[in-house]
Formats: C-alpha cells, sequence, structure tokens
C-alpha cells in the first residue's frame, strides 16, 4: 500500500529542522563535531555528527522534560517538526499510531542506569534511569506528551530496523487500524559507542577525516545521531508535495539480486563501513543513477530515514541535491522515483521506493 | 477497520521455568508446581532477596548455524523455535520452507539492548575488555538469530515494545500472513534474565521478596522470570498444501497506547479496554464464546487494580487467570509465553489455578480461577500491559470449522 508523506521533521549533525538539512545539503558542508573518547591508552579525540535538541524547548516546557534524556529529546523534536510540518500539530490523535525504528535504543541512559548501581550498590539503582533505558522509552514519551492514543511500536532490528519498521505503518493503514502513523527513526552518540568505534576501527576512527562512502574498500565511516519523523497517511487522501512510499523491500543481496527499479534515482546509504562497502562494490546494478547523502549525517543504523527525508525534500523541491556521485550543482530532478537501498554488514538489503505525486 | 484474520497456528514452542517445552511446561502448570528461587545466574548486593524463575537448562548444546557464540536471550529463541517447527511438521520441509517467504516477528527486552555490564566495568576502569562480548550481542538480533538458524530471507523483525513485546510480535507476524508478505512467520518472544533488568524493578519498587501473588490482596510486586516461545503462523495455502491441521487461530489483534505515564497503567484502563475491543471486533468475537482470559497479571498493586476492573466491566462472568506465579514476569518473551499457554489450555479445555491467589481484594471487583477450571467456549483473550502505557491484546480460537 501507497503511504502519503504529510510532514517531515529531522534532526541532526547538520542542524534542526528541514531548512537546515536542505542548507546542509545544498551547500555539502559537513558539521561535525569532537568527541573525546576514553581508552586504555588514554582519551583520544573523533569526529562525530552530534544533534543539538534545543528547539525543542519552543513546541514544550521544561518541566514537561525534566526527565526526558537525550534520546527521546531527539525522537521528541523529530515528532514536533514532522506534525508541525504538516500542519496537524492542534488535531486529535485518538486515531494516530505512534512507530520508532532505532538500530541502538537509548544506549546513554542504559549506561546511566548501569553507572547509579556500579557506583553506589545495587539498592541504589535509579527508577528514572531505568525507565529510561527502556527500549521503547522514546514511543512512550511522544505518546504521553503528544497523547496519541493508537497503536504503538518500536522496533529494533539494527540497520534493518527502517524498512522493517515501515512494513508496520504500511499494514497499519491499510487495515484500518489508523487513519495516520507518526513514524520516526532515531539513534543516539554516547561515550561506550565512541569506544565502540575506537576498539573497532581504531586511527580510521579517532583521525580527522571525511566520509568517502563510494571508497567501498576504505573504513570512512564517522559516528552521528539524529531523529527523522515523517506523519503517514493512506495515499488516497490527497497528493502530498513530499511524494508516497511506494514499496518497502527487505531481502538478502547474497541470496537474491536487489530489486531496483529501473527507473529510480537510487540514494544508497553506504556510510564508510568497509564490512557494508563490500556488498555495495558487489551488488550495485550498473547504470543506475546514484547519490550518497551519508556526509551529511554520518554513519547510524537509522540513516535510511535521513535518506527518506532527502528525497522528500528532493521531490518537494524538484531537485537532487549534490552528493559525491552526482558532482556539480544542485539541478532538476529528472526522475519520478527514489529508491533508498541499506545494506548490512552481514549482507540484508533494505530497499524504500518514493514515488512523485501520488 | 478491515479483518486481517483468522490465521492459523501449526506448531508451538516454549521454554520457561516450568519446563523445556509445551508439553512440561503445561504439565508443570496443572500440577501447580511453582519454584522460584534466587537469581544463579548473577549475584546482587541488595539487603532484600527476591526470588526469580530461572529456566535450568543451560543451552550449550545448542549448536546455532553460522555464528555459534550468540547471547542466552538468542538461545533460548532458538530453543523454542526449534520445537515449534518440529511441532508444525516443518523440520522434514525445511528446504521447502527456504522456498517460501518466511518471515521472522520476535519480541524482547534485554535482546536488543547494550546492557553488557561486565563490558562497561571494565571499560570504565581504564581496563580494554574483550570485544568479543560487544560482538556476541550485534549477533544476537532475537529475529535475526531465527532467521540464520533457518536460512530464512522474509521480513525480520524484532519488537521492543516492553513487556508487550512478545503479544504485539505475533499480532504483527499474523498481519504479515494475511496481508500475503509471508507464507509462514515465526512469532514470538525471548527474554534472559539478567542482573540489570533485575534492579530496575527492584528499583522501581514493584518486584516482590515472596512468590508472586497476582490478584491477591497481599500482592506486591513482580517475579521476574525468563523464556521464549514461537508460534508458527502459516497461510492457508501453505497449510492446505502440505496439508496440516491447525493447533488454533489467532482471530483478533488489538493494540493501543495509555498515552497517560510511563511506568502505571491509566487508572481507568483506557487503553487496555481500547485493545480488548479491537481484538474482539476483528474476530468477530461474541463475548459468551471467550472461554478465559489470559490476565497480565503481574501482581503489582497497579496493573492488578486496572485489568481486574477492565475485565469485570467488559467481560463479567469471563474466567480469568494470571499464569506469571508459574513462570515469573518473563518480560519480551511474556506474551508470547502466554500466547502458547492459552492456545494449550483451549486445546485442554481447562485452566489452571491461579498460582499465588489466596485473598480476596476488596478493592478489586472480580477475582482469578482460584482452583482448576473446566473451561467452555473456543476463544480465550491474552491481555499484555507493557512499560509506556502501551497495551496489547490477542484473541486466538479453536473448533471454530476453520480447519
Amino acid at each position: 500500500m501507497k503511504l502519503a508523506i504529510r510532514g517531515v521533521g529531522a534532526v541532526g549533525g547538520f542542524g534542526c529542522g528541514l531548512e537546515a538539512l536542505n542548507a546542509a545539503l545544498s551547500s555539502g558542508d559537513h558539521k561535525t563535531k569532537h568527541v573525546v573518547v576514553k581508552t586504555a591508552q588514554g582519551p583520544c579525540e573523533m569526529p562525530a555528527y552530534l544533534a543539538d535538541t534545543s528547539r525543542l524547548e519552543y513546541f514544550l516546557n521544561k518541566r514537561a522534560l525534566r526527565r526526558v534524556d537525550h534520546y527521546s529529546r531527539m525522537a521528541l523534536l523529530g515528532a514536533y517538526l514532522a506534525l508541525e510540518d504538516a500542519g496537524r500539530l492542534d488535531e486529535d490523535r485518538s486515531r494516530m499510531g505512534i512507530i520508532i525504528a532505532s538500530g541502538y535504543g537509548p544506549g546513554r541512559a542504559t549506561l546511566v542506569f548501569l553507572d547509579t548501581f556500579i557506583h553506589d550498590g545495587d539498592g541504589l539503582s535509579s527508577p528514572t534511569s531505568f525507565s529510561n533505558s527502556v527500549q521503547n522509552a522514546a514511543a512512550a514519551n511522544i505518546s504521553i506528551l503528544l497523547n496519541i492514543t493508537g497503536p504503538g511500536l518500536t522496533v529494533g532490528q539494527l540497520e534493518m530496523s527502517v524498512p522493517s519498521a515501515l512494513i508496520a505503518a504500511s499494514l497499519w493503514l491499510e487495515e484500518g487500524k489508523v487513519d495516520s502513523v507518526l513514524f520516526g527513526a532515531v539513534d543516539e552518540y554516547h561515550d561506550e559507542l565512541g569506544y565502540f568505534w575506537h576498539r573497532f576501527f581504531g586511527e580510521k576512527a579517532t583521525a580527522d577525516h571525511e566520509m568517502k562512502p563510494f571508497e567501498f574498500d576504505l573504513q570512512t565511516g564517522i559516528p552521528g545521531e539524529g531523529a527523522a519523523f515523517f506523519l503517514l497517511t493512506r495515499a488516497d487522501e490527497g497528493v502530498s508535495p513530499y511524494g508516497c512510499i511506494e514499496d518497502v523491500i527487505i531481502n538478502r543481496c547474497d541470496r537474491s539480486p536487489l530489486e531496483i527499479p529501473k527507473d529510480a534515482l537510487l540514494f544508497i546509504g553506504a556510510d564508510g563501513h568497509k564490512q557494508c562497502g563490500k556488498y555495495y562494490k558487489e551488488h550495485l546494478p550498473e547504470n543506475v543513477q546514484l547519490a550518497c547523502y551519508t556526509p551529511i549525517y554520518g554513519s547510524l543504523p537509522m540513516g535510511p530515514a535521513f535518506d527518506m527525508a532527502i528525497a522528500a525534500l528532493s521531490f518537494k523541491q524538484g531537485m537532487i541535491f549534490p552528493s559525491q556521485a552526482c558532482t556539480g550543482d544542485e539541478r532538476a530532478l529528472d526522475v519520478n522515483r527514489i529508491t533508498c537501498l541499506k545494506i548490512s554488514g552481514s549482507g540484508e538489503a533494505g530497499l524504500i521506493s518514493l514515488i512523485k505525486g501520488n | 477497520m478491515s479483518g486481517p484474520f483468522p490465521v492459523a497456528i501449526t506448531g508451538m514452542g516454549c521454554i520457561c521455568a516450568p519446563g523445556d517445552t509445551v508439553g512440561e511446561c503445561m504439565d508443570a502448570l496443572f500440577r501447580e508446581r511453582k519454584d522460584p528461587a534466587l537469581p544463579l545466574r548473577f549475584t546482587s548486593s541488595h539487603s532484600i532477596s527476591y526470588p526469580v524463575f530461572e529456566v535450568s537448562n543451560d543451552l550449550m548444546s545448542l549448536e546455532p548455524r553460522g555464528i555459534t557464540d550468540i547471547t542466552r536471550t538468542g538461545r533460548l529463541a532458538l530453543f523454542a523455535a526449534h520445537e515449534a517447527i518440529s511441532n508444525a511438521g516443518l523440520d522434514q520441509e525445511l528446504e521447502t520452507m527456504r522456498g517460501q517467504r518466511v518471515g521472522v516477528c520476535v519480541g524482547t527486552t534485554v535482546g536488543t539492548t547494550m546492557n553488557n555490564e561486565d563490558f562497561y566495568r571494565q571499560y570504565l576502569k581504564g581496563e580494554q575488555p574483550d570485544m568479543v562480548q560487544i560482538i556476541r550481542l550485534l549477533n544476537s538480533n532475537p529475529a535475526a538469530v531465527i532467521a540464520r538458524e533457518f536460512d530464512l530471507c522474509g521480513p525480520c523483525q524484532t519488537v521492543v515494545n516492553a513487556c508487550s513485546s512478545g503479544t504485539d510480535a505475533i499480532g504483527l507476524g499474523a498481519s504479515w500472513i494475511k496481508a500475503g508478505l509471508c507464507d509462514i512467520v515465526l512469532a514470538g518472544g525471548t527474554d534472559e534474565l539478567c542482573h540489570v533488568t533485575y534492579n530496575g524493578f527492584i528499583s522501581l519498587m514493584i518486584a516482590d521478596d515472596s512468590p508472586c501473588k497476582p490478584f491477591d490482596k497481599e500482592r506486591k510486586g513482580l517475579n521476574l522470570g525468563e523464556g521464549a516461545a514461537i508460534l508458527v503462523l502459516e497461510s492457508e495455502n501453505s497449510r492446505r498444501s502440505r496439508n496440516k491441521k491447525a493447533r488454533a487461530f489467532v482471530l483478533g489483534y488489538g493494540a493501543s497506547c495509555d498515552a497517560y505515564h510511563f511506568t502505571a497503567p491509566h487508572p481507568e484502563g483506557r487503553g487496555l479496554r481500547r485493545a480488548i475491543g479491537e481484538a474482539i471486533a476483528l474476530g468477530n468475537i461474541t463475548t459468551d464464546n471467550i472461554a478465559f482470559v489470559n490476565a497480565h497479571g503481574t501482581g503489582t498493586p497497579d496493573n492488578d487494580r486496572t485489568e481486574s476492573m477492565v475485565l469485570a466491566d467488559m467481560l463479567p462472568g469471563v474466567p480469568f487467570l494470571s499464569t506469571k506465579g508459574y513462570t515469573g514476569h518473563t518480560l519480551g518473551a511474556a506474551g508470547a509465553i502466554e500466547a502458547v499457554f492459552s492456545v494449550a489450555c483451549l486445546e485442554m479445555g481447562r485452566i489452571p489455578r491461579n498460582a499465588g491467589f489466596s485473598t480476596p481484594d476488596p478493592d478489586l471487583p472480580v477475582t482469578p480461577a482460584d482452583t482448576e477450571m473446566v473451561v467452555k467456549g473456543p476463544v480465550a483473550l491474552s491481555e499484555s500491559l507493557a512499560f509506556g502505557g502501551h497495551n496489547a491484546v490477542l484473541a486466538f480460537g479453536i473448533d471454530r470449522g476453520l480447519s
């Protein structure tokens, strides 16, 4: 079933909102910051794409946010931005569902909870930290603060979280369980994640560098964080300038050929991981128009949601934003279909196809 | 709202404290065997001891296909999946199954959580912890573990809806069948006991330091447990092509958010009412057809108060029970384990007594089954209420002339 995109909200290393995403895409600016990673050899710096959620206070007062951690704040900000963009902030949400896709879940809150009993003993474990560490924390915060009373779902399927969760959005709308779905994806950077990067990739992670997603044999990834949200409805409600999600396919690229529509512009989610790069190198079809925007938002499991946001923006603006594979200035969009492809390190492939109009 | 059901259940597998198979579990339930004890796989510095329901099997005899180093949560899922596949008769047809569209939808809470305590303690001390612990976790996504074991390449989804994950995974898996996305779906839930969640529930002051007492006047909270259950859901075409009788059917699935509180249910049970109503409506179920309700029944004061009030209002006179007095609260696995129990009880035409219940609470309008009961009617409901105010309800049916 086709899903119309009525509103988009995004926050990440590129900034907050579609204007910031648009500006980053147009300029090609890569806004990494430096994080300090604690290692056995002492602290070292590493580039990372980090998200600032201060704009959330435009939507919610500090009291409402006092127990909400960074992970849920990113998700809440994405959710509010998507509803605002759709012009549906004041709508009744009793027939709305909430779906969240996340590769790693609220990692920072999990560590904060561990800290409470590792430092102070089991008896002083923090109930607030424990609550924030539960994997559906973002969906819970969003449903409570936005009064969404339809069904809720959080999916944790690593790099396939976004395409996998989209299946549920499509079925809920098709079955008539809901009239709309607030669909979002969120992942966060935290200290231990930085340590993982340091241990797995060593200097390739810590040295100052740029992501080179088309250098499939090189490890050039830079960790990212952020959230991308979409208000989805059935397509028969009318044309959306952002277009529709037409199809979602999950497969194994080592088992069957990638089913990429011939007339599609292909956004690949190659994010500088050599382990995934080998699959792109081997399985990308020839003669397909490619683009890759991971250097705008970084390397993170929910990356396909950022690609969906960029595809939606491309339809709305009628242009293709410059990327490493489509060098030159912005140019007019000459296709009606954009397919976002993500391949995991174990060869799973998720394809999300968006079409112009409905 | 269109009805995506009924969907056939052709096989089931279950492992939890009462037993390593569905048969062992049901036998233990009807023998009223319940053995909560202090945790053996981790130690705790709490001044009070809180009993848990551990699975005695260390599961190390399992030899997972491909990647062998996986978490206990992954092993529990595999163990239950093998029983379910065998029960469905698919162990003799694995090659055929690989040619079909077979999906995996599994609920969990700790199975995807980066809460490796040993690793983190070493990291905090500035040591160089072995990355094998992190690689093991990354290789143990429960749905992916099952897909890898049976070489499946259909949709793969790990549901992390806290305590309703297993119920939601079965409901979503049934939708995949009905929508024509899959011929077969392995759906269920899995979770291991761990020190982190143990501390978490104690910190919330909703853990009982004695065997839990769902719906009892003296109830103080839950006991944690561990386990897994997997159901084989199958399309009519697939089932008929191999002449396989359905054990039961998923008739309906309802889900909702309370939008009220992070850790407490809505006091009027707003979301639960909606989820029950939706599951009943989807299955075209009349309340006089409902044989019993498997309640979430954790034994916490708030949960049991809300649930009993909703059951009294919506399903007066329908017998209900909680089985958590036999299994403990197995979190992401609970909904799946209780789905298996519900189907098995429907098949047997009886339900065990609600373990832990002895004294009626005058504040609760109804009381659970206080003795083993013969039940009539072809339908059972199974409820799950979760952190974050999420509610999920499944309706199962047998003997409706559908098989």
